[in-house]
């Protein structure tokens, strides 16, 4: 009796104490942290050097690469410098990148990076929660002196202290003009009967949302809520129609020259790059989207001297016309224009490559956000691309 | 005498319309390097209880397999009446099988196993003969058992259950008594005879026990090396075997080598080791040259040297038992001939005389009726079950 | 989930009156590695999962998250995402089916009738193995590529329209991007976990029973059903299960071969995850994917019925 007794009790008071154990490990254990850090306690020792390296994160096809007796500009600064660059082309999606990194530079330990380039407003969160090192004027003497003026003081960095753009570009429609006929709006893209199905749109909430809010007649720079859901409910529209295919990272050169997908929103320089002439880049009649990659140094990068030296050689004009004339993009050098009389004459007036005042006053830049906007707007264009 | 010449006679059910013989003719059955069944040639007729006997690997399964359509024959025809059967699908032969290794199906309860047949011929309520049928097997109180939850005994009742359900024109039993113990054996004997003779079916049975065959067949064909050797009731075969295979598989034989001298009338003489034998026409399977005289044991007299032996017959003299073994009801001796070979005698116990002892000088007799004659070319030691 | 904190060591007699005391303790000793496997790799993972579901929904990666019983989140990422849940069971139940299908054709053929070639017919089923998920899955890409012949010839016999009218594609000029083409590459994917189990059982299925039905009138076919079919019962289970499972909470067939109307909730629970970092319905929605699941394979391995089948 006094057994049986003792037995239920010590089984009560074990599922009690597996309970509220459980309970306990739910409620504290897996809680995550704050992820602010602050960069100016985390310096690492710079081994520039002794370790002659830099570890260089970005997007895929946005660099040139030797080719016969062309040097690339890289080759050329390992050879200059004595650096040797690991570059590795890993950042294919913004948020894809944050997620990567998230967890060491959120905890305060290194990414086993001196350098990535990330989109402006990605760029502007990592800087905002301290993830980044301030860069040494000193050290970028070119960067100060030759960036261009329109991207010399965004409102995230206004010194352009924390950062510096890679490239900058446009985002716009390409289509295979051996497959469908001309295109020459976002909105044809959204309802042309024979696009049903064959076109595919980005993941990179900014560019496509501005494309969105300015179909309807919006402003990327300056909309409300209601805009935001109106532009929204269009996109959810024209997925449910099936006039979407896919929406895609940067992946969506090889559906476009394939075949399977016969119009796209798409990023200039890509285009250029594919080296398909049946591809074609146009900026829509709505407007464009402008953006700019960055460079960044993140916390604790052992290398950021070296990382230093990169952006000062990227920033002289001889090297940046070499870049700008593989790439496409627009070139965030001054006088790299001019350096391109020497490196590709026929590139001093592509207008991808330096766009003139009036093409750049049609450009939009998208709306600054909170974080919790953000997220909020994030979470929206998700549910529909995903 | 006159009972050995009986031919076997069917028990034929009174309701039977035309005859439905099971007629196996000169079926064949090859594998790749081996041939399994020969040329056989086979009548059971209808209603007959028929053992298949023989050793280990003489094709008693691949014959029945063939008779059930699991085998398709290399040659030869299986007809059942007037139907050729040969090559018709297994599920539409009136045959089923008591499977050597019961085949019961391990998804299904023993009572589902009993009806499968019934079935899948589209009975709808099977209910009351398949309780008949368990009742009849003494296997009720396990219906909703699993197949693995019964012993081996228990399981090949069911197998029998399953299979007679169908009451199919010919049941093929392979070795389905092999498991059970003597006294279950003995039990299921007698009521699978009086199964047989109630429901007047066909049964083909295969086994290794000559005693199970001859206590419970019409017929018994004794098979090996995929011929049959010789096929008829249990009491001929025993009296009269035509091989030494038979003479040595069914019970024990004495064969002693002979010259035969020729036919006498209706004897055959043999000249066997100087002395003179005779056999009866009907019994000799050899009329010239050298043959193997044969008499079993228990029809070979044995008396003391010099004494007189009861029962005129032939005799040989010279002999000394070198063995004695008493089994209660028989004596049996071991008596080396002066030729030197052994030959068995089994002597009742009737008390008339002291048992003799190892050493004794003795003489021995048969009467020449019992005697048999078989081709010398055959091996004396065929058929011998080596224990 | 169930009671691991809770397991009895291997007990000894209890009749043997006086238990040695070192005897008990081996008990516990043998379980610590399985225990510990199961903390690490089961427990842990499950709770963080757990707690992540139960995070203030208003949190964020960069301002932390906190655990504050928010039960709420399963109603939201249930309601907000119940299209997706529902369309993955439906892909990964018709993949499924047909996996069953054609899987049981393809293991009946290599246990009963192939013979000598059964090893090489093996060999082939796993072959996909050797090479990777992902480019296994980009390689339909090419093959039902709009303007490939597949497409073409599909046209041509009309199947296009079929799948058309059947719902399983929208358009009646292509393949990929459609619900077809997803169900198609779960099929080719998870074939082989259909197929090794059913051959498995199969193979053990003894010949003579299946002989022994067709001396009790079982036609083939009928055989097949009263007695092939049941005894390779628990190789259907155990092959549904391994396919239905993955394939339900699969998201790289959706991704490559499917179009945004053919996400299923395993695109949304990674996207969630990976780029909206929103913990907290990423957490719900992977609870509820397990409990249906959980509760799906319960119910079917009840009726399946196959603890009968020893
Ligand atoms: N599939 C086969 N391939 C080759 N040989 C076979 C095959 N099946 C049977 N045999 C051979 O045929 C012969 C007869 O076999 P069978 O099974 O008919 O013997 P049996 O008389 O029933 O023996 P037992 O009393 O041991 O059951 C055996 O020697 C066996 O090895
Ligand atoms: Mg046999």
């Amino acid at each position: 009796m006094a057994e049986v007794d003792r037995r239920t009790v010590l089984k009560g008071v074990g599922g009690l104490a597996f309970v509220g154990g459980s309970g306990l490990a739910l409620k504290y254990a897996f809680n995550t942290d704050d992820q602010k850090q602050d960069p100016s306690q985390l310096v690492a020792k710079d081994v520039s050097e002794s370790d002659k390296r830099l570890i260089f994160s970005n997007w895929p096809e946005y660099i040139d690469e030797d080719d016969g007796d062309y040097v690339s500009t890289l080759t050329q600064f390992e050879k200059d410098t004595g650096i040797d660059v690991k570059y590795t082309a890993d950042v294919n999606d913004n948020n894809e990148f944050f997620a990567k990194v998230k967890n060491q530079l959120g905890s305060g330990t290194s990414s086993k990076r001196d350098l990535f380039a990330l989109t402006d407003w990605m760029a502007a969160r990592m800087i905002q929660v301290g993830w980044i090192q301030k860069l040494d004027a000193a050290k970028v003497p070119n960067l100060h002196a030759n960036i261009i003026d329109s991207l010399a003081k965004p409102e995230w960095d206004p010194g352009r202290d924390y950062s510096a753009p890679w490239q900058s570009g446009l985002t716009g429609i390409a289509y295979n003009k051996a497959k469908v006929g001309e295109i020459k709006s976002f909105k044809e893209l959204l309802t042309r009967k024979d696009l049903k199905g064959r076109i595919s749109m980005l993941t990179e909430m900014r560019d496509t949302m501005g494309f969105l809010l300015m179909v309807n007649g919006g402003d990327p720079e300056n909309f409300t809520d209601d805009e935001w859901q109106d532009a929204l409910d269009l996109l959810k529209k024209a997925r449910s129609d099936g006039q979407v295919r896919s929406f895609t990272g940067n992946e969506y050169v090889q559906d476009l020259a394939s075949g399977n997908v016969l119009a796209c929103e798409a990023w200039s320089g890509d285009i250029a790059n594919a080296g398909d002439e049946n591809l074609v880049w146009i900026p829509p009649e709505e407007g464009i989207m402008i953006w700019a990659d960055n460079m960044l140094v993140p916390n604790l990068a052992t290398h950021q001297d070296n990382a230093e030296a990169w952006i000062n050689y990227y920033y002289e004009p001889e090297v940046a016309a070499k870049l700008a004339a593989y790439n496409s993009y627009i070139c965030p050098v001054k006088g790299a224009q001019e350096a391109m009389q020497d490196v590709d004459p026929e590139q001093v007036e592509n207008e991808l490559i330096f766009p003139t005042d009036k093409t750049l006053s049609e450009t939009h830049r998208f709306m600054a956000l909170d974080e919790a906007t953000m997220r909020n707007y994030e979470g929206d264009f998700a549910d529909v691309t995903s | 005498m006159s009972h050995l010449d009986e031919a076997p006679s069917p028990q034929t059910p009174a309701t039977s319309g035309p005859s439905r013989d099971l007629r196996l003719s000169q079926l064949t059955k090859e594998y790749a390097s081996f041939t399994a069944v020969k040329s056989l040639d086979l009548v059971v007729p209808q209603g007959q209880f028929f053992a298949l006997l023989g050793p280990s690997g003489c094709g008693k399964t691949t014959t029945l397999r063939m008779v059930a359509g699991l085998d398709v024959p290399t040659s030869g025809r299986i007809s059942l009446g007037d139907t050729e059967i040969t090559y018709e699908k297994p599920y539409r032969r009136p045959v089923n099988t008591v499977f050597q290794n019961y085949a019961l199906f391990p998804h299904l309860s023993i009572a589902e196993n009993v009806a499968f047949g019934l079935r899948r011929r589209g009975v709808k309520d099977t209910k009351q003969q398949v309780a008949d049928m368990l009742e009849l097997v003494e296997l009720t109180s396990q219906a909703h058992k699993k197949p693995t939850q019964l012993s081996g005994g228990q399981q090949q009742r069911v197998a029998l259950a399953r299979a007679l359900i169908n009451k199919p024109e010919v049941l093929l039993l392979d070795e389905p008594l092999g498991a059970l113990d003597l006294k279950l054996r003995r039990g299921m004997q007698l009521e699978l005879k009086r199964i047989q003779t109630e429901v007047g079916l066909t049964f083909v049975h295969v086994t290794h026990d000559q005693e199970e065959a001859m206590t419970m067949a019409d017929t018994v064909a004794v098979m090996n090396q995929g011929v049959i050797e010789q096929m008829g009731a249990p009491i001929e075969l025993y009296e009269n075997p035509r091989t030494t295979f038979v003479a040595n598989f069914l019970g024990q034989s004495n064969l002693i080598a002979g010259e035969i001298e020729g036919r006498e009338g209706d004897h055959v003489k043999v000249r066997v080791q100087g002395a003179l034998a005779s056999v009866p026409g009907d019994r000799a399977h050899s009329e010239s040259g050298t043959g193997w005289l044969g008499i079993r044991p228990e029809k070979v007299l044995i008396a003391e040297a010099g004494e007189p032996i009861d029962a005129p017959g032939d005799v040989i003299t010279g002999g000394y038992v070198t063995d004695v073994s008493f089994v209660g009801v028989s004596t049996q001796y071991l008596v080396r001939m002066p030729w030197g070979q052994e030959l068995m005698v089994f002597e009742q116990n009737t008390g008339a005389r002291a048992m003799l002892a190892v050493g004794t000088k003795v003489d021995i007799s048969w009467r020449p009726e019992f005697a048999f004659l078989l081709d010398a070319s055959q091996d004396a030691k065929a058929g011998i079950e080596e224990e | 989930m169930t009671s691991t904190a809770g397991v009895p060591p291997v007990s000894t007699n209890d009749a043997s009156g006086v238990k040695p005391r070192g005897r008990k303790l081996t008990g516990y000793w043998l379980i610590l590695p399985g225990a510990l496997w199961l903390l690490i790799f089961f427990v842990i993972p499950f709770y963080s999962l757990l707690a992540s579901s139960l995070f203030d929904p208003d949190g964020s990666v960069l301002t932390g998250y906190e655990m504050t019983w928010h039960f709420g989140n399963y109603w939201d990422a249930f309601d907000q995402y119940k299209g997706q849940l529902w369309r993955s069971l439906w892909y990964a139940g018709i993949a499924t089916i047909i996996c069953l299908v054609v899987g049981y054709v393809l293991a009946y053929a290599i246990a009963f009738k192939a013979g000598r070639w059964k090893n090489l017919m093996l060999v082939l089923v796993i072959a996909p193995f050797f090479t990777s998920f992902l480019l296994r899955t980009l390689s339909w890409k090419l093959i039902f590529a709009d303007d490939g012949w597949v497409v073409g010839f599909a046209q041509a016999v009309h199947l296009t329209d079929l799948l058309n009218i059947v719902g399983l594609t929208t358009t009646d000029d292509r393949l990929l991007a459609t619900p077809f083409a997803v169900i198609a590459g779960l099929t080719y994917n998870f074939m082989p976990f259909m197929v090794l189990p059913l051959y498995a059982s199969l193979e053990k299925v003894d010949l003579r029973l299946i002989e022994a039905a067709g001396d009790l009138y079982a036609s083939p076919a009928r055989g097949f059903f009263r007695v092939t079919f049941p005894l390779s019962l628990p190789g259907v289970v155990a092959g549904t299960l391994l396919t239905f499972i993955p394939a339900a909470g699969d998201y790289v067939n959706a991704q490559l071969l499917g179009s945004t109307n053919t996400k299923m909730i395993g695109n949304s629970i990674q996207s969630l995850f990976t780029t909206q970092l929103d913990y907290a319905t990423a957490g719900a929605l992977s609870v509820i994917l397990m409990v249906i699941i959980v509760a799906a394979v319960m119910i079917y391995v009840r009726t399946a019925g196959t603890e009968d089948l020893v």
